[in-house]
């Protein structure tokens, strides 16, 4: 093999990794060597090392699909509502009094320093912890995609995708395919036989990302869930976050670290807990 | 920051260029140098490029070239066509207001738009 022969080959593995379809990934990678040719130059010297150009067209090709339909997302019911919440750990108030009103087609971030309650917030809302006062309205069908213990290391991708889709009453074939589909517009391929535990950080954020989709909620609750993101990944997960909201869910992110303020519908910051 | 600023506009100058003729990669390379854009990487200009042609702006066909292996040549459509006239008079604007600024900085009065 000559080493444009290997530049290609390394171009289509990236590129199906990240959620290229094969067959377009192999015609991609056969124009950009024809191209090189044409060039007359060898299309690691044309088009720099296959691992980062091969990533950049990956990109190019997810953005601009999410571009083409910029329509307007549709506001519609409540799917959540919180109603002077307030959280109290012993002497800490963690929460105080915290108002929301999330309709579909909306997307709120919830922003604070660390020790704020941004993780007992979105617990609340997702029923797992238990506020000291105040009520919480929500749709039924939600989906949750906790900081820590959203992914069970020892299990596939794809069993993961077996058991989260059973709960929803939907067959194997039918929760893979959904599965693989939700994976590959995060960016990601998943590897059949790798257990999760063998995922990098950012790879078992997607992977419990995409668990919180498998149901197709009304209400999408997400805890910082590009830590270990790069800075590509980051970008992806909000193109993604904006298509939910188009697609009619109400989205809930917790993050620290918010760039585009203007894009999103409503943003609440707590301000740091108190001891009383 | 150059850097950062070409990749902002070069969407922008490839569909300028194209809309002066179509051209090959490489064609439009060579101009944009000409240009005094310094070398554009391949690693640059081939991902603009991509995305115009998946956003319907460019067409691309493959011919053959008398001096060489077959070229993949780059032409506007209508909606390529459109999409540059529109850019180019955003950026225009956009244009204004910065040298309305950075020139008032060097003491230099700037006419407003008539």
């Amino acid at each position: 093999m000559t080493s444009a022969h290997v530049w290609g080959a390394q171009v289509r593995d990236v590129l199906v990794a990240s959620g290229v379809e094969p067959r377009e990934a192999r015609r991609l990678t056969d124009e950009f060597l024809a191209e090189a040719q044409t060039a007359g130059q060898d299309p690691a010297g044309l088009y720099g090392p296959a691992v980062s150009y091969a990533s950049t067209i990956a990109r190019t090709i997810r953005t601009t699909a999410t571009r083409t339909s910029p329509l307007d997302p549709v506001r519609g019911r409540v799917v959540l509502r919180l109603s002077q919440v307030t959280k109290r750990y012993r002497r800490r108030l963690v929460l105080r009094g915290v108002d929301l009103t999330l309709r579909a087609g909306e997307v709120a971030a919830v922003v604070g320093a660390n020790g704020s309650g941004k993780s007992t917030l979105l617990g609340i809302c997702a029923g797992v912890v238990r506020a000291t006062s105040g009520t919480v309205e929500r749709t039924p069908r939600l989906g949750y995609a906790p900081q820590e213990h959203g992914v069970s290391p020892l299990l596939t991708a794809a069993e993961h995708f077996d058991l989260f889709g059973a709960v929803q009453g939907m067959s194997r074939r039918r929760s893979r395919s959904v599965g693989g589909q939700l994976s590959r517009q995060l960016g990601w391929a998943p590897r059949p036989g790798v257990i999760a535990g063998h995922l990098s950080g950012g790879t078992q954020q997607k992977l419990n990302v995409v668990l919180s989709q498998m149901n197709r909620p009304d209400l999408i609750l997400l805890d910082e869930p590009y830590q270990g993101f790069d800075q590509d990944a980051y970008v992806d997960f909000w193109e993604q976050v904006f298509k939910w909201r188009e697609a009619g869910a109400g989205v809930l992110v917790v993050t620290h670290l918010l760039h585009d303020v203007e894009r999103v519908d409503h943003v609440l910051e707590l301000p740091r807990a108190e001891e009383s | 920051m150059r850097r950062q600023w070409l990749h902002g506009f070069l969407d922008l100058c490839l569909l300028s260029l194209l809309a002066e003729h179509r051209d090959y990669g490489v064609g439009l390379a060579e101009r944009l140098s000409a240009a005094g854009f310094g070398e554009v990487p391949g690693g640059t200009l081939y991902p603009s490029l991509l995305r115009l042609e998946q956003q319907g702006l460019v067409l691309t066909t493959r011919e053959p070239s008398a001096s060489g292996p077959p070229r993949k040549y780059y032409e506007l459509t209508a909606h390529g066509r459109a999409t540059q006239a529109e850019r180019a008079q955003a950026w225009g604007h956009f244009r204004a207001a910065v040298d309305a600024v950075t020139l008032s900085a060097q003491g230099v009065v700037v006419e407003g738009p008539s």
